[in-house]
């Protein structure tokens, strides 16, 4: 059984649709990332998910069971960790008091300490939640998330707002959770993220999933073409270059491929027979920006 | 993060797999529930207390400002309510302030912020049921009222020698009524602010030009147009249900009914508006 299963998913606010015929899986244990532009709802479908909002159509289960349907709701809040998009902790609580609380919702929570510990804040844990930087307080709201020991962790857009370093911690206690056999959803903006973190991605654009794959594969990222470029050796035209290629007034020229494999072999042939350098030789693959803008601006 | 935190993180998410099925895990659960809303009201008193605002608005200001007119116009009498004295007038009509205070100024502010801050959308996603997370925090509101009505009550006794109360009981069901009555209309009056920012100012000016013309800092002669006026409101209705209660001469009843009457129908407003109108997330309006 997956995690999370939704089929023909929609939903609208009136004539206002946000979430049309989505359909995805998500299974145990994986790292699923929804990947999309503001308004393209993403937020929306984790909150149909976690059982905050009603869908309009299609069939969904979290964890096996509707999370529509209130006489199972509470099992499944019990076994659900979600960590909102915006911060969303009290500010006059201590560190420890606040976790303390929310561990007392659930039957079987992780330890206070052991969450204080994983989130980096073990000299806050007295300090008053308004007295933390809003990193340290992002922290807190994601401990607050895994307090419940969850099975399925929803994180809405976790790292925003986030500095380097504590984007690569919170990257760190995602991956320890996914570790640890949690099944993580969540939504970003940050192609980087998704490269980091994600088994697989669906991006989201216009309110319907455009792509959905591992971060190497999707929209074709894996088979498409590279761009091989270096520059002209000195004395040499265009036309001297044993492959069509495109020159650029800095000296350097482009060949756009499918088969970088012949092409660099034909040209390392080349340049190793008449004893030339390809200064900056480079293969460049599109990037997983690349492919999600051209992805979400197909459709726009 | 460290090793030995990753290491306690595997061991905990190995102990949750035994579980109970869907369907056994009843939406109530008796005498646990009934620990959990203990434990939140715990945790509700400890924020409110954490929190100077609160404290300062309700607890503070209600004993300030009836040292300080008791002090200066406390042994005038009021010839309209028995000829009185103006302190066993101001005792009773704190008292009252004081449930309004809690119950409503502040519970309706903190409701705005919760909501705004998503508190109530992270709460809303806990395990903790709604309406065990909304009777801890009537609760909890009505914990720092009763305070109010005792501390007021003493100082009124000790302080100023007042008499009474004419029931004692009356004083109880005036508050236990005003408290509903204000809880509701504070759950109500939360979902119209549409921002925290407007939070403060709409709430606490409704509620302070409410008092000041329904007779809390000066008594109000019945009859008079500022008193017809007043009377459609529910702040002038528990300051003189309270007082009646408190003050009533021996031989006329304690018991203020038409207060209680239009007391409930404001707080059935209220909660007619909350129910209809009700929101987990921020509004940002």
């Amino acid at each position: 059984m997956p995690a999370v299963s939704v089929r023909h998913l929609a939903k609208s606010y009136g004539d206002k649709t946000a979430v049309r015929d989505v359909s995805f899986e998500v299974e145990k244990g994986e790292v699923f990332a929804l990947l999309g532009p503001n308004g393209a709802g993403k937020t929306t479908t984790i909150e149909i998910l976690e059982g905050f909002r009603d869908r309009s159509g299609g069939d969904v289960t979290t964890l096996g069971v509707d999370p529509a349907n209130r006489s199972t709701q509470r099992w499944l809040r019990n076994r659900i960790g979600v960590v909102l998009q915006e911060l969303a902790v009290e500010p006059y609580y201590s560190v420890r008091q606040v976790l303390s609380r929310n561990a007392g919702y659930y039957p079987s929570p992780r330890p206070v300490d052991e969450v204080i510990e994983l989130i980096g804040l073990k000299e806050k844990a007295d300090e008053r939640v308004k007295k933390l930087s809003g990193g340290q307080q992002r922290r807190l709201d994601v401990g607050l998330g895994i307090i419940g020991n969850p099975e399925l962790l929803f994180l809405d857009e976790p790292t925003t707002g986030l500095d380097p370093s504590g984007r690569r911690d919170s990257w760190d206690l995602i991956r320890q959770l996914s570790a640890d056999g949690t099944t993580v959803m969540l939504t970003t903006h940050y192609m980087d993220e998704v490269e980091a973190l994600a088994d697989r991605v669906a991006v989201l654009n216009n309110q319907e999933i455009v792509a959905m794959g591992t971060p190497s594969s999707i929209g074709g990222r894996d088979s498409s073409e590279v761009t091989i470029r270096f520059l002209l050796p000195p004395g040499l035209d265009a036309v001297d270059v044993p492959v069509p290629v495109q020159a650029s007034d800095d000296g350097s020229v482009e060949i756009r491929t499918s088969d970088e494999l012949r092409v660099l072999h034909t040209l390392t042939g080349w340049a190793l027979e008449k004893e030339l350098t390809l200064v900056g030789l480079s293969v460049l693959r599109a990037s997983l920006e690349d492919t999600y803008l051209a992805l979400t601006r197909e459709t726009s | 993060m460290t090793s030995s935190a990753a290491a306690a993180a595997s061991s905990a998410s190995a102990s949750a797999s035994a579980a109970p099925s869907p369907e056994s895990t009843r939406s109530f659960q008796g005498f646990r529930d009934l620990r959990l809303i203990g434990r939140q009201v715990r945790f509700e008193q400890l924020s409110f207390w954490l929190n100077p605002f609160g404290a300062l608005f309700t607890i503070v200001f209600s004993v300030l400002f009836l040292v300080l007119l008791s002090s200066t116009a406390g042994s005038q009498n009021i010839s309209y309510y028995a000829g009185i004295k103006a302190t066993q007038y101001y005792v009773p009509s704190f008292i009252a302030y004081g449930i309004m205070s809690s119950c409503f100024n502040i519970q309706a502010i903190t409701l705005v912020n919760r909501r705004e801050m998503g508190l109530l959308k992270r709460l809303r996603l806990s395990p903790l049921p709604t309406p065990l997370l909304m009777a801890a925090i009537f609760i909890s509101s009505m914990i720092v009222a009763a305070i109010g009505v005792i501390l007021l009550f003493l100082i009124g006794k000790i302080a100023y020698g007042v008499h009474g109360p004419a029931s004692t009981l009356a004083v109880v069901v005036t508050t236990l009524v005003g408290m509903l009555a204000f809880t509701g209309l504070a759950v109500g009056m939360s979902t119209v602010v549409p921002n925290a920012d407007a939070a403060g100012p709409m709430v606490s000016l409704t509620f302070f030009l409410l008092v000041a013309f329904s007779g809390l800092y000066f008594p109000i002669q019945p009859g008079s147009t500022l008193s017809n006026i007043a009377d459609i409101f529910p702040v002038r209705h528990m300051i003189s249900g309270m007082n009646t209660a408190f003050n009533a001469p021996p031989g006329s009843s304690p018991w203020p009914w038409h207060d209680y009457l239009v007391l409930l129908a404001w707080g059935v407003v209220g909660s007619f508006l909350a129910l209809r109108r009700w929101s987990w997330s921020p509004r940002r309006g």
